[in-house]
Parts: C-alpha cells; structure tokens; sequence
C-alpha cells in the first residue's frame, strides 16, 4: 500500500503544480485571452493607429441607419454601448442575420482619430437564451420585454410557459 | 431547401452517420473477436460469456 | 472459472482480484461475463432515446424566436460538447487508475476510449462551425472557448496516437495515462472560458438543471438527445473494450498453442 500511497502523493503534486502553473498563466495573459474590448476599453486605452481591435458590446437601441453606399453596397452606422459609454460604428456590408437593437455584437475593425470606429467585419453575438416564438410573442405583448431595449427577463418567468395560441411568428 | 436546413441536415447526417459507423464497427468488432475466441477457447460458452 | 495466469494477462501483470477493490473487475474473464449480460440492454437503450430525440429536436420542437430552425443544431452540437469533456473527465479517471493502482482494464478502457472521444469532439467543432456560420457570421474566430475546445480535440487526438505509439503496451498506456492527466486542466478551462473572458460563444444555458436559461420546449430535446447520445458512447466504448479484452485473449491463446507446437518434436 505504501507504493501506492507514494504515487497517489506524486500525482497529487504535480497536479498542484500543474494546476498553479495553468493559473498563472492564464492570469498573465489575461489581456491576450479576451476576444473583443467594450467601449469603455476602447476609450480608457485609446488604441489608434494600424492595429485592428475587437469592439463588442449591444447594439444601442434607436441607433441603426440603414442605407446604401456609395458602391452600391449595403452599409450601416449604429452606436455599440456597454451601458456606461458608447462607440458610434461604421460599416460597410451585409450584416449577419441575427444583428438587431439590443443584440450583441463583436465587430473588428480600427479607431479613427475622431473617436469612431470603422468596421471591416460584424459578427452576431446571441445570448443565452432559447425560447420558442409565440412565448417570445407573448412577453412582449404583455409588456414584459421589449428585446431591442435588452436581455430576456428571468427565465423562470417564462420558460415553462404553455405554447398555444401560435402567433406565426 | 434554404441554407439553414442545408446546416441542419449536414450536422445531423454527420454527427448520427459517425456515431453509427462507430457502433457498427465496435459491434462487428466484438463479434469477431468473440467467434475467434470461441473457436479457440470452447469453455467459453459453458461459463456462459455468451449473452 | 479461473484461467491460467498466461492466458488472462497478456502484456500486463495480472494481479490477484480482492473481491472489494476495483480489482474485482480487472479479471477479464469476471469481466466479460459481468457486462455480456447488459450490452444488449444497452445497444437497444442508445437506439431508442436517440430515436426519440431525432423526431422530437427534428420535428416536434419549437423553432427559436430568434435563431430560427437553426437552433436545432444545438440538440447534437451541445451533446458532443458535453461528451467531449465528460468523456475527457473519464479518460483522466482511468488515468489516476492506471497510474496509482496499475489497474490492466483502466489502460485498455482508456486506449479504446479516446478515439470515440476524439470523433465526438470533432464533431463538436463541425457542428459548432456550421452553427456558428448564419447565426454569427463566420465559421470560426479564435476566441477562448473555440479554441480551448480544438486543444481538447488535440489531446484525444494525441491520447489515441501515443498509446498506440510502443511497441510495450504498459509502457503506452503509462505515456498515455500522463498527458491525459497534464490535460485536465484544459477541462476546467473549456468550460469556464465564457465566464472567465469575454468570447464570441455565449454563456452556457444549462447550468442547474431546475432554473435552464431555455423553454422546456427546447430544453427537453436537448436532454433527451445527450442521454442518447452518452447511451450510445458509453456503449460504444463498452463493446471495443470487451472486444479488446477478448482480443488479448485470442493473442495469448494462439501464442501459447504456437508454443505448444513448437515444443512438440516434429
């Protein structure tokens, strides 16, 4: 038994190393690991100049203006908010389905010097929750969610909630 | 079709076709391995290794 | 009822079965016999949920208010993700049981079960690809959950190939039972990726089970096609582990009656 004790020690060892190791790691690279920066990133670092960067954040309610560039292409402005601060948007292309207000996005893109930033890429970023049409249908009716204003209310408020009454959604 | 169920169907096909394969070729794996045994080790079915 | 030694071991030492340690099932013959019986139950179990989850994420589920049909790629997308570090979790289980007890079935278990884990996770990713195309936008971005999860697919992958890799099957399974171990840490790090940094992928719905982010509507399928689905793997799994039991078995035999063909002078 004592052999097997020994081994269980050594195993146990190096898993806290390795596990402290990865910990340490990860921390240190913190910055790296994140996939886009939030508007109030983006105006505390100010990052200009070749380097494209990741914005995200939802799409600002009542800020979407749909028109049609100059070469003939789709082309859009809205303003990405995290609550706090907002970045206004251009962009020129097709956006993907699922872009609508108070829906996440991640865009790419670069910092002009007045402050906006020009999008090459907009990517949908969809949240958490599932829910079929006509339940969807039924909590903004009531009043109880206006999606383009933000996020599901609880699920536990809606997500047993029967399906009859099919709306075609 | 739209492009939507064209994702729809491909996922399905592809992740039920690869789990199918894998559980036939782990059942026809099995059998073989169990009738080759059985021809060289005939005990086996006394001692009731055969379902 | 018992074999002799030269017959049930193969390459691994064969050690006495206690009848209350997990030893009691590193006796292939006790083995065999102890999961003839349910296999059946099992192949018919896969079937049936499976087929019932097929029709139910397919036809008889809702479509999401946003996400459309598309969501129904979610009912085998997130088993294969479930599987891929559950599965990953067991392999490091048999792993601490191959190192610490050196228990012979754990290695045999862990070598027949990464390459299912490996095709789960594959799929997993192509799944999630093709998913990710209409609803994001792009097939693929290299963000932390993304790509934690395609290192996992490389640790199977690796798994697979290094116990296969000498020609000492003990010394194989000992290499193997390592980097599943050093791999671990990738587990933690899948799955708390959306929590820890912001990502494209979103946040995991199913967290407690009493109060899911999803419609019951949804939610059901979605359960009923991962029970299928880790049914049908933990079978999989079974029956190429007592395949390969048998397998060792067969070699032992053919190579002890070449031996007693040989020692009979011609």
């Amino acid at each position: 038994m004592t052999r097997k004790k020994r081994r269980l020690m050594v195993l146990l060892l190096a898993g806290l190393g390795l596990g402290t190791a990865t910990a340490l790691t990860l921390t240190a690279f913190q910055d790296n690991l994140v996939f886009f920066l939030s508007p109030s990133d983006v105006i505390a670092q100010r990052p200009t100049g070749d380097r494209a960067i990741r914005l995200g954040g939802l799409v600002e309610t009542g800020s979407v203006e749909r028109r049609t560039g100059a070469d003939g292409r789709p082309a859009a402005t809205f303003r990405i908010s995290d609550g706090p601060n907002a970045i206004s948007v251009t962009y020129a292309g097709v956006l993907p389905d699922l872009f609508r207000e108070g829906q996440g996005v991640v865009t790419l893109g670069r910092l002009l010097p007045d402050g906006s930033f020009r999008a090459t890429e907009v990517l949908a970023r969809h949240d958490e929750t599932y829910m079929p049409p006509e339940v969807a249908d039924a909590l903004r009716r009531s009043g109880h969610w206006n999606p383009s204003q933000g996020a599901a209310p609880p699920a536990e408020t809606w997500n047993t909630a029967p399906r009859n009454g099919r709306s075609g959604g | 079709m739209t492009l939507h169920w064209w994702h729809i169907t491909l996922s399905y096909l592809l992740t039920f076709g690869v789990f199918a394969a894998l559980a036939i070729g782990a059942a026809l794996r099995h059998r073989a391995a169990r009738r080759l045994l059985d021809t060289l080790d005939p005990r086996a079915d006394r001692r009731g290794e055969q379902p | 009822m018992d074999h002799p030694p030269a017959l049930t071991t193969g390459t691994t030492p064969h050690r006495p079965a206690g009848p209350r340690t997990l030893h009691r099932f590193a006796n292939p013959g006790r083995f065999l016999r102890a999961t003839a019986r349910v296999m059946p139950f099992l192949w018919g179990a896969s079937i049936l949920v499976l087929g019932v989850g097929l029709a139910w994420g397919l036809w008889f589920s809702p479509p999401d208010w946003q996400q459309g049909e598309t969501v129904r790629i979610m009912y085998v997308h997130v088993p294969m993700a479930w599987l891929a570090m559950g599965g990953y979790t067991g392999l490091a289980v048999l792993s601490v049981m191959s190192l610490i007890w050196r228990h012979p079935l754990a290695d045999l278990t862990a070598r027949e079960l990464s390459p299912v884990g490996a095709a789960a996770t594959a799929l997993c990713l192509v799944t999630g690809s093709l998913w990710g195309k209409p609803m994001w936008g792009t097939w693929w971005v290299w963000d932390a959950r993304l790509t934690s999860v395609l290192v996992l697919f490389f640790l199977w992958l690796g798994h697979a190939a290094l116990v296969r890799a000498f020609d000492d099957a003990e010394r194989g399974a000992r290499a193997g039972a390592i980097l599943a171990l050093v791999g671990i840490v990738n587990v933690p790090i899948v799955k708390f990726s959306v929590d820890w940094w912001n990502t494209l992928h979103q946040p995991a719905s199913v967290t407690r089970l009493d109060a899911p982010g999803m419609h019951v509507d949804i939610l059901y399928p979605l359960l009923t096609c991962a029970l299928g689905f880790t049914l049908l793997f933990g079978t999989v799994v079974l029956a190429r582990t007592r395949a390969a039991v048998m397998e060792r078995r067969v070699r032992a035999l053919q190579f002890a009656r070449a031996r007693r063909e040989d020692a009979v002078p011609a």
